[in-house]
């Protein structure tokens, strides 16, 4: 995953073929989530967010095609967050007439506070990056007997020392890093696949 | 110091990684590695780039942002099942449980209220649902709690209270029961009676498919619950299997979790278009978010008597889309093709259920559950109990509906048309056309756009699809001689639909007899 997040074309590709259900599947368990977020980050109630949710991929399948056809479109993911935004403020505005809310404006406040364009993408790729591993992680974790994962998980993610968590599973020193390794290939094939062969630099 | 044994080999390291070496050679290699930190390098980076390594540990090793995740995947992966989620839920370990008062008696995980928790039965999108003991009546009760984070929300709140409110009213042998609605510092929760048992979906992941028998018990006794809280006015709009308890020992089901259940006049929630209910299961105006009635919970029993038969939900995609798609759009795989000991009159009433048009399911859940119980009668004692008539009633609206504009128009109109042109003053004619009056047809009976769904071939259908096809034909001819303008004075009144209604019913019958 590089620093500027670039349309990742093997997902991408595969989501404007409408009976792969699988693509859409991945492209749902990680990019729900994401949107789930920026919508409660904007004060939506959980509900509405995951109205929200519906709404955004609804209008994302159905212009995606079009999108990808396009010679000059741009990256995906700033694409389909905007489509998350106008939806967000369309919906926000809609409220209002419907309620006529006194005070001030939701939708203006939802503007204003608005952090910046890049400021907000940059979280957003962030997001997007551990959204992919925490989804990959649940994906191939059952592929591992539980020794093997957990021997990856303690030393890898909560850095404890092979030696210590040897101890503790009882396997060899050498078993743990075999097994730790082993699940890090696996994460690293499960995301290339969803990601491109780009891989951290 | 190598081991002399085994050199440093890249392609051997490469077949681990694969999980492709023998065990013993595996060992090897597990020795070798305890020494050879060169090889340890070289294994790693084979694994992937060291940036691959960091970022797993900075990303898996973050719970994001603590807004409660949507999705299972948003949670922590890592978690060593002996700090599963219930297996060891003391608060201290569980800060979401940080609720519960200790409890004085150590046999209990904490105090909510009058009630000692001894257990999380489970936890759903509205909050976590305890087992306690309930002292002052010496009785175990289920308490369900609505989550903190969503307690903070007044609608989740008023949506909870309402919850409550709509189940308590519906008391009924095949409805879980609402014993109170309490709060205790601003978490709001109510008390059930616990149940010892599991939910069909349990069952159905631990069994698959079920017996006939066993599918019309459960399904007749669903059906029945749900006829009960339709007579209050109360649609539960999440009927699946997770929602119908199986109680041990007694052969008794019980609807459980209104949760999403709303009095049929409560529009201010609908207000905020949300889309509730488990897509899987929901029935296709619930998915697109139009209104939802009493028939709604009768397509979503369909699905539940398809996934007993079958083991698999009809609806299968997973994404929230491609479920949406298939419920909008697809009938589900016939029954018989997954499993051929069903027998074709179930299969008829799951299609009946499944109608995509509301009018053209049953109408009552009162209704199903008569039904099936009349099967199941037949089938425990064929002898006394007779096999309910067979179910065509999809087909035969259409057919019927067809044949009623063909009865009402083709027979008695053609007459009528003859008298009106010489008889009745054009005046009147231009008067009611300016009017629109329909031409003698409900509007309810026009052709919609979904009767393609009931065209797929059915064996012995072939032949009443011609004739119903031939007499479509001959009644949009005389349709169109009546839209000539001397034809429209035909009032409906002109013909009595009794008389329409017996023609019809006689047409019927004769088919029925004729039909294999």
């Amino acid at each position: 995953m590089e620093s500027t997040p670039t349309t990742r074309y093997s997902l991408l590709a595969r989501l404007c073929q409408p009976s792969d259900e699988q693509a859409w599947r991945e492209f749902m368990e990680i990019y729900e989530p994401l949107v789930y977020r920026l919508a409660r980050r904007r004060g939506f109630q959980d509900a509405d967010a995951a109205d929200l949710c519906q709404e955004v991929f609804q209008a994302a399948a159905k212009a995606i095609e079009r999108w990808h056809a396009r010679p000059d479109r741009g990256a995906f993911r700033p694409w389909l967050f905007q489509i998350a935004r106008n939806i967000m403020i369309n919906s926000l505005r809609a409220r209002q007439r419907q309620c006529n809310a006194t005070g001030t404006s939701d939708a203006r406040r939802l503007l204003e506070e608005q952090p910046a364009e890049d400021e907000e993408s940059r979280l957003l790729d962030v997001q997007y990056e551990r959204q992919l591993f925490h989804w990959a992680a649940e994906q191939v974790r059952s592929e591992f007997r539980e020794a093997t994962w957990r021997a990856f998980w303690l030393t890898g993610v909560d850095g404890r020392k092979p030696q210590q968590v040897a101890e503790e599973l009882h396997l060899s020193v050498g078993a743990v890093y075999i097994a730790r390794s082993r699940v890090m290939a696996r994460l690293r094939e499960k995301i290339e696949e969803v990601e491109g062969r780009q891989g951290p630099e | 110091m190598v081991s002399p044994r085994f050199s440093c080999d890249l392609a051997r390291l490469q077949l681990a990684l694969d999980d492709r070496l023998r065990e013993d050679a595996h060992q090897d290699l597990a020795s070798h590695l305890e020494q050879c930190g060169e090889c340890r390098e070289q294994l790693e980076s084979l694994a992937a780039g060291r940036d691959w390594w960091r970022k797993a540990q900075s990303h898996l090793a973050t719970v994001e942002d603590g807004l409660p995740g949507r999705l299972t995947n948003t949670g922590r992966p890592g978690r060593p099942s002996s700090e599963g989620a219930f297996d060891d839920a003391r608060p201290d370990q569980q800060p979401w449980l940080g609720f519960l008062a200790p409890s004085d008696d150590g046999a209990f995980i904490g105090r909510l209220g009058g009630y000692q928790v001894s257990d999380v039965i489970g936890s759903g999108g509205f909050g976590v649902v305890l087992k306690a003991f309930d002292a002052a009546l010496n009785r175990f009760v289920a308490v369900k709690v609505l989550a903190p984070h969503l307690a903070a929300s007044g609608a989740a709140r008023r949506r909870f209270a309402r919850e409550a409110q709509a189940a308590a009213a519906v008391v009924h042998e095949h409805v879980v029961a609402i014993h109170a609605v309490a709060e205790n510092d601003g978490l709001p929760y109510l008390v059930m009676p616990y149940i010892a048992g599991c939910s069909l979906q349990e069952r159905l992941d631990r069994q698959g498919p079920l017996e006939l028998k066993e599918i019309l018990r459960i399904g007749m006794q669903v059906a029945a619950g749900l006829a009960a809280a339709h007579a209050q006015g109360l649609v539960h709009r999440d009927i699946k299997p997770a929602n119908i308890l199986l109680e041990n020992g007694v052969e008794r089901v019980k609807i459980t979790d209104f949760g999403l259940a709303r009095t049929i006049d409560d529009a201010s929630l609908t207000q905020s278009g949300v889309v509730a209910g488990t897509p899987q299961y929901m029935a296709p105006e619930q998915a697109r978010g139009e209104p939802a009635d009493h028939r709604s919970d009768l397509f979503s029993l369909g699905s539940v008597l398809y996934t007993m038969a079958t083991g698999r939900s009809p609806f299968r995609a997973e994404t929230f889309l491609g479920v949406w798609r298939r419920l909008c759009e697809d009938m589900p795989r016939p029954i018989r093709e997954t499993n051929p000991e069903i027998p074709d009159w179930f299969a008829e009433i799951v299609e009946t259920l499944h109608a995509k048009d509301p009018a053209e399911r049953f109408q009552s859940a009162e209704e199903v559950s008569d039904l099936l119980s009349r099967h199941l009668a037949h089938l425990q004692q064929p002898a006394l109990a007779p096999r309910p008539a067979r179910l065509r009633r999809a087909r035969w609206r259409r057919a019927m509906r067809l044949l009623r504009r063909g009865a009402l128009i083709a027979a008695p109109a053609v007459v009528c048309l003859a008298a009106a042109v010489h008889w009745w003053p054009p005046s009147e004619t231009t008067h009611q056309r300016a009017e629109g009056q329909p031409v003698a047809v409900d509007s309810r009976e026009q052709p919609r756009d979904s009767d393609h769904e009931w065209q797929r071939p059915i064996a012995g259908w072939n032949q009443i699809d011609r004739e119903v096809a031939e007499t479509d034909h001959a009644i949009t001819e005389v349709e169109q001689q009546l839209q000539r303008p001397a034809a429209s004075v035909i009032s409906p009144q002109t013909i009595s639909a009794q008389a329409i209604d017996a023609e019809a019913d006689a047409v019927e019958r004769r088919w029925a007899e004729g039909v294999p």
